[in-house]
């Protein structure tokens, strides 16, 4: 018996050993840290920014899909899509659907982003310096600004539509997101409202940055996007400033050969003098989309039309970055050929044709007469300089100049022209609810104080 | 009066005894011997054999054999444990080869259970146990796929044709929408690993590392009873896995050889030259842009397709034929097993190489298993159980990728297999430029994929544990188990440069992954086990555990390669991903189980489990799982004892609490994880966390009905059960506004609910027998809240409050306007009257969202027939699942008349509106028009079939043949697998399940809710095998 109770002890204390095991519970995150860990110091403030960087370089931001499903919804013929995946298919078509996943994953791309900066807006206070503190908001500012000024323009009608303090805009999403409640369920701002928001932003972004900062957004970035906006406004006037304040800084300079821009002999891009604000891509970080879709040693799904190619006055140089094919008799673009190519968000040459259109239609000349800042264009070109100047003309340079960049839409529906439905050749003017993204369907689904756009 | 008749009886009966028994003085005894094997020709030793209505008897030795001298004209009975007694008249026959069938009603049959075995008799809880003979054998790649419709209740689907991928394994419905939905699996008291470790977004089946051919039998717990003490893990129900073990007794080699070939079980019927240029012309005429609809642009167009020819008839390829083939199936098994009074021995080996019915698709296993116990003193019992495996897979690309091989139905049958202007596959590198041919045929072509690629995981498993047992005094025994379970995983993946066009302008591209995924389990418990009184039995296990497990792994990428000729990445001139991970976990638990029965015929059982999970946040770290059942042997009562038409009926009940737990590691947490630019380093908000974060829990419900009629001649059981899940942790949508997309949380419920039936008959036995198993189940699931918003599935799948998970929910297609061609789709929205408004549109964002399918089969089953004649054995097992619809999400490419491009089409797409007055369901082919493209009802259909999964015919060799070779035994059989599908489905097979949904790409709530869906998956393989077993 005594034997059998030492035997029993024995294995009792065999079991104890697993029973002063509860601290084994306490297993911590390894490959990802606690959000306690995160945010408390200014160096994890200022890698929380980098963060945002990293966010817009999203495929389904400007890795590629806003510029490239944008342009194919307002294209009326300059290109062909002939690839097999649907949703770009039916951005051509002008049939988008509420359940097209690329455009859900732009919306929630872009308000993650958002988020990342709301969150290094909300710890500026744990930067170390003043300076410093400056910075990295105005960065985040900007980022943020970005990405607002490109939503509302992708969901919502375009300002010069109906009433900008009526129509429905996107949500301003302003403050980081810690928790989930019914606040979360936000309502659409209006239009008016996400423009006010990021003029205000920018105007302030633009006082905080750096004239100089890297390949991160400095000064000039949140003019020139400042610009960008009150062009679609339609307000010539501080555009015409934004932009010359950008051009006038000398910081920047137009490279010597349009090609300059997308051309490499390796499978980097650089940024170059041109470049005031452009996303960077390397082989181990990002994805250039715009190289999958258009590049015809990747998918070679994007045909390039006569129409476009036709539009090319006799030498100019831009239309060299367009290869025509003699086997199928087919025009590619090389734009984009390099693989791991940096995307050019905002260049020097587009603040040109900012404040020549804004000035042309302002009836100034902020900085330099319309006319000198096109032909500073084309002259660049290798074309010969013009002596009268049109409105289609600025349209037509800007046209050659930022093809397939992802100004098209923008530009058809500030120009108010119309395009074409490619299956059925009918006219579809710049207003059509067609031309606007839904909203996601995943969004309607999670949000019940979301309004859905005409026409979904 | 009453005592006189009773001695004249007893005269009577003297007298008739003698008379009876009056030849047996006339002749001597006689000696007589033979064999006893089960069906399968394996011999049974200590099987108990008695001259009927004598003490004469004998039991059987290691090999089967036994001798005994009878009286002249005696029978004999043969009798074992989990066999079926037989009874065998002497006549002249003086050697017997007895076969015995196994039993499945023997109220004396041990049947695993967590921690532990009981009888059958004393199984108060929903189970379901099988053997090896239903297990081993067979032309698969895991034992799941052996046992499908053979479990009543637990649905098994492969997600492909293609070899050990992810399966769908169901045990009573799907009891969560963001936790993990297979049982827990367990192999000799270790929960084994079950992740699924592929880099790619297609699932692999880590079961597949286990010999189906080791396993001795496979428990599926069920209901609550049964599983309560898995606590935690156990909702989706548990599988027991027991490997073989020795017996006392010579040494017993058995050789097993087998090979056969496949095919797949379905093609599909595509347009052949003739057909397309006729439809695609037709297409591009009603496409209104001139660069397309001219007649110098369709010649051009057709001419590029046609490699150049002028003619567009000039070549017609059949392009699916070029990614089937036929597969080939060898697999060699060699065990040996035996031991002494002391010490018992299993040892196996086995290699196995299938050839997958696509190309570059195969399997190969080599695996090795040694299972000792050794009982040292009295007291003391200890033991191993090891097994080792290594696999390797050559792959295929997942569904959704251009590369795989199904995808090459979209090119044009008017492209030439080999380019003539090159004189290789087309679209292989031009030769003249070197460059990548992105242009020709007009989607890449997956055979470059199969000869410039490759895609191969390596897996190493060590799977086993170590065991001492104590007996501290008769009935109390304490047993220790340490069991470890380690999975060294490598993957591989080269593209040459015929791949350009997949993989990028990189010069080629290689991947290389390693994972090692470790898990170490300790249990420790106490059994007692006592009889009182002889009428009271009492049964208890007290025990703990805990288990640790740990997954890291690292991957790196690399492109720019000297030449084809260097394949790994040491030669990469550019590095340009690499990365490293490491995920802990850790699971503490205190378990019991106790049952008391009294005069084995009124049972009652508790059981449960404490769990603690590092999983959960900190204030909902344990749970509770306690469940209580009863049963009621009614034919053990006196006034049924002796019924000889009802021989078994026992009702039984229980209730209890499961959990589920399987989920990622750290979903309580708020995270941050790494996001850099450039090489400058950034961090990002990843996950919202929440501290309350805890177990899903499912109280089930379940009453069960055993019964046994004609001397078991019939047999049977019924069960009903209802599993209410509640606290759902459910990763429910959140505004992506907020940056996130989900959030996890307990909130939500569902219910599953079901009967499962099971019937046995023995419709003859004796030389000829027949035995027929057929088992059905119903089970419904539901959707009662999800507190919130809708979950999106991909396609239409979704999750929503009052349906079944994953039920398509969408636009309803209405057919083609007659006057236009255009597709049309059912508004079905609510009129201010609130009636339905049926009008129709061609806007599909106008059509409301309505249910329109459900991918959960209504009903499943299987019905196995066995027929054993003298040497002969004959098996056949159908298979059926009914009621559950399927999506087709290549549809949109493939049956929509090139409304979507120049992706060849089914040949249904013929029927197309032509003309004003057409009536048909085909809309106008219009080249890109986007017609009827839209997710709808139009591309869902029923998915109804049965199948003749297994048709198995073997012949036993005689005894005295097999002999004369120095053999035990010898068993030659033919093998058919998936012989015969019956189904309306037009896809290409019924099974399915694509992997790029419901794999690792997506997260476990998308893949628990994309159900149903094929996107160009491959059919199911038919396979026919040739094999021999023999024993010596």
């Amino acid at each position: 018996m005594k034997n059998t109770i030492i035997r029993l002890l024995t294995a009792t204390v065999l079991t104890g050993g697993v029973l002063g095991c509860n601290d084994r519970l306490n297993v911590q995150p390894v490959t990802q840290i606690d959000a306690s860990n995160a945010l408390n110091t200014s160096n994890d403030v200022q890698a929380a920014l980098v963060g945002c960087y990293n966010g817009l370089q999203s495929v389904y931001l400007y890795g590629g899909y806003i510029q490239f499903m944008s342009d194919l919804l307002a294209d009326n013929g300059d290109e062909a899509f002939v690839g097999t995946f649907s949703q770009p298919q039916e951005a051509q078509r002008k049939t988008l659907l509420v359940n097209d996943a690329t455009i859900a994953n732009t919306w929630l791309d872009a308000y993650s982003t958002i988020n990342r900066a709301n969150n290094v807006l909300a710890n500026t206070s744990k930067l170390s310096t003043a300076a410093l503190k400056s910075s990295v908001e105005g960065e985040a500012l900007f980022i943020r600004s970005l990405l607002y000024f490109d939503l509302v323009r992708l969901y919502a009608r375009n300002w010069a539509d109906g009433t900008p303090s009526a129509n429905p805009g996107v949500p301003l999403v302003l403050t980081p997101t810690t928790t989930i409640s019914s606040a979360n369920n936000v309502a659409r701002n209006t239009v008016a409202e996400v423009y006010a928001q990021v003029i205000s932003d920018l105007t302030k972004a633009e006082a905080e940055l750096p004239v100089t900062n890297g390949f991160f957004a400095t000064r000039y970035s949140a003019a020139a996007l400042l610009a960008r906006i009150y062009l679609q406004q339609g307000n010539y006037a501080a555009a015409a400033a934004a932009a010359n304040r950008v051009i006038a800084s000398n910081r920047y300079q137009l490279n010597t050969s349009y090609g300059d821009n997308f051309l490499s002999n390796s499978d980097l891009l650089a940024n170059s003098p041109e470049d005031v604000f452009a996303i960077q891509v390397s082989s181990q970080s990002g994805t250039n989309q715009l190289n999958t879709f258009y590049s015809q040693y990747s998918r070679n799904d994007v045909d390039i039309q006569p129409q476009f190619i036709n539009a090319f006055e006799t030498g100019d140089d831009r239309k060299n970055v367009y290869e025509y094919d003699a086997t199928y008799g087919l025009y590619y673009t090389n734009k984009y050929d390099v693989l791991y190519g940096n995307i050019k968000l905002i260049r020097l040459d587009e603040l040109y044709l900012i404040r020549a259109e804004a000035n042309f239609r302002a009836g100034t000349s902020v900085g330099a007469s319309p006319l000198a800042d096109i032909n500073l264009i084309r002259d660049r070109a290798l074309l010969p300089p013009l002596t009268t100047l049109t409105l289609a003309a600025i349209q037509k340079e800007r046209r050659l100049e930022l093809a397939f960049e992802g100004f098209r839409l923008a530009d058809l529906k500030r120009y108010q022209q119309s395009t074409i439905d490619p299956t059925t050749g009918a006219s579809i003017p710049w207003n059509s609810p067609r031309l606007i993204f839904p909203i996601p369907l995943r969004e309607i689904n999670a949000n019940p104080n979301l309004v859905q756009n005409a026409g979904y | 009066m009453q005592n006189v008749i009773f001695t004249q009886a007893r005269v009577a009966m003297c007298a008739v005894t003698v008379l009876l028994a009056a030849p047996a003085w006339a002749q001597s005894q006689q000696t007589v011997s033979g064999r006893v094997s089960d069906t399968d020709g394996n011999p049974i030793p200590g099987v108990t054999v008695v001259e009927r209505g004598t003490t004469n008897g004998t039991t059987t030795g290691a090999n089967g054999n036994f001798s005994l001298a009878v009286q002249p004209g005696a029978t004999l009975v043969f009798s074992s444990v989990g066999y079926t007694t037989r009874t065998v008249e002497v006549g002249s026959t003086r050697n017997f080869d007895v076969r015995l069938a196994q039993s499945t009603t023997d109220l004396a049959e041990a049947v695993v259970v967590g921690y532990g075995t009981q009888t059958k008799q004393e199984v108060t809880g929903a189970v379901d146990q099988l053997t090896t003979k239903d297990i081993g054998d067979q032309p698969v790649q895991s034992f799941e796929q052996s046992i499908q419709g053979k479990a009543a209740g637990v649905f098994i689907e492969n997600s492909s044709g293609k070899l050990a991928q992810g399966m769908r394994i169901r045990v009573r419905g799907v009891s969560s929408i963001s936790g993990g939905t297979q049982p827990l699996y367990v192999v000799d008291g270790v929960p084994i690993l079950n992740d699924n470790l592929s880099s790619t977004t297609g699932a692999t089946n880590s079961t597949a590392d286990i010999n189906p051919n080791d396993i001795e039998s496979l428990t599926v717990l069920k209901d609550a009873a049964a599983t309560a003490i898995y606590g935690s893990r156990a909702t989706n129900g548990v599988v027991l896995i027991t490997t073989k073990k020795g017996k006392a007794g010579g040494t017993r080699f058995t050789l097993g050889v087998q090979g056969g070939y496949s095919e797949p079980t379905h093609r599909r019927e595509f347009l052949n030259n003739q057909e397309y240029v006729t439809l695609f012309t037709e297409a591009l005429m009603n496409n209104a842009d001139p660069r397309i609809n001219s007649p110098a642009a369709i010649a051009s167009r057709l001419r590029n397709y046609a490699g150049g020819a002028t003619d567009p008839l000039t070549y017609n390829t059949n392009w699916q034929d070029q990614v089937f083939r036929k597969g080939a199936f060898q697999q060699y098994d060699l065990s040996a097993a035996g031991g002494s009074e002391k010490t018992h021995f299993y040892f196996s080996g086995q290699y196995s190489d299938q050839r997958g019915i696509l190309v570059g698709n195969r399997y190969l296993r080599m695996s090795g298993r040694f299972n000792v116990d050794h009982q040292a003193t009295d007291r003391l019992k200890f033991g191993v159980n090891l097994a080792a495996t290594r696999s390797r897979n050559y792959r295929v690309a997942d569904d959704d990728a251009f590369s795989t091989p199904m995808q090459i139905v979209a090119l044009a049958p008017i492209t030439p297999l080999i380019d003539p202007r090159t004189g290789l596959v087309s679209g292989s590198l031009d030769n003249n430029t070197g460059l990548p041919n992105t242009t020709f045929p007009f989607y890449y072509n997956p055979l470059l994929s199969v000869q410039g690629g490759s895609y191969i995981t390596d897996v190493y498993r060590l799977l086993g544990n170590a065991y001492a047992e104590l007996q501290l005094f008769k009935g109390l025994s304490f047993r220790s188990e340490l069991g470890a379970d380690v999975i060294s995983q490598q993957e591989n993946e080269y593209e040459n440069s015929l791949t350009y066009r997949n993989t990028g302008p990189t010069n080629n591209f290689g991947y290389s992954a390693s994972v090692l995924n470790t898990k170490v389990v300790v249990n420790n418990f106490f059994t007692y086990k006592a009889t009182l009184a002889d009428v009271h039995t009492i049964e208890a296990t007290l025990g703990t555990s805990y288990e640790g497990s740990n997954q890291a792994g690292n991957s790196v990428t690399g492109t720019q390669f000297p030449s084809d000729a260097y394949r790994t990445i040491s030669s990469a001139g550019a590095i340009t991903a690499g990365s490293s991970y490491r995920s802990p976990y850790a699971l503490v638990s205190y378990f019991l189980r106790g049952s008391y029965a009294f005069a084995g015929k009124y049972l009652l059982g508790v059981s449960g489990r404490i769990d603690g999970s590092s999983r959960f946040g900190v204030n909902r770290r344990y749970g509770v799982f306690p469940a209580a059942s009863a049963g009621w042997l009614i034919s053990e009562e006196d006034f049924l004892k002796n019924n000889q038409a009802l021989s078994l009926l026992k009702i039984r009940a229980s209730i209890g609490k499961t959990g589920n737990q399987n989920f990622s590691n750290f979903p309580s947490r708020n995270l941050f994880g790494g996001a850099s630019y450039v090489g400058v380093p950034g961090q990002a908000p990843v996950q919202l966390g929440n501290d309350y974060l805890g177990w899903e829990s499912t109280v089930q419900y379940d009453a069960g009905l055993e019964f046994g009629f004609l001397n078991n001649r019939i047999t049977g059981e019924v069960d009903v059960y209802r599993k209410n899940t509640t606290g759902l942790l459910l990763n429910q949508p959140v505004p992506g506004t907020s940056g996130f997309s989900n959030l996890a949380a307990n909130v939500g419920s569902l219910r599953n609910q079901g009967i499962e039936f099971t019937l046995t008959t023995r419709n003859f036995v004796g030389d000829f027998t027949w035995t027929t198993s057929a088992n059905a189940a119903i089970n419904r699931n539901l959707i009662q809240n999800l507190a919130g918003p809708d979950i999106l599935g991909s396609y239409l799948n979704r999750a929503q409050a009052g349906q079944p998970l994953g039920e398509f929910i969408g636009p309803e297609y209405a057919g083609v306007d007659p006057a236009n061609g255009n597709a049309l789709y059912y508004l079905n929205t609510t009129n201010t009257d609130g009636s339905l408004n049926r009008g129709t549109t061609t806007d599909i964002n106008l059509a409301a969202y309505v249910p329109i399918g459900n991918p959960n089969p209504t009903w499943t089953g299987g019905i196995t027939n066995t027929f054993t004649y003298k040497g002969f054995d004959l098996n056949v097992t159908l298979v059926g699942v009914f009621g559950n619809q399927i999506y087709d999400g290549g549809a949109q490419y493939y049956s929509t008349g090139f409304n979507n491009g120049p992706d060849n089409q089914t040949r249904d797409q013929l029927n197309r509106w032509q003309k004003p007055g057409d009536i048909t369901n085909v809309p106008k082919v219009i080249y890109g028009g986007g017609n009827g493209i839209g997710a709808s009802s139009r591309f869902v259909q029923n998915g109804d079939y049965g199948r003749l999964r297994s048709v198995v015919l073997g012949y036993n060799l005689p005894s005295e043949f097999v002999k004369r070779g120095f053999l035990q035994s010898a068993r030659i059989f033919v093998q058919g697998y998936n012989l015969l599908t019956f189904t309306k489905y037009t896809g290409w097979d019924p099974e399915v399940s694509t992997d790029y949904l419901t794999g690792g790409g997506v997260s476990q709530t998308q893949g628990n809710i994309n159900q149903g869906v094929t996107f160009y998956t491959a059919p199911q393989a038919r396979t026919y095998t040739v094999g021999i077993n023999i024993g010596f």
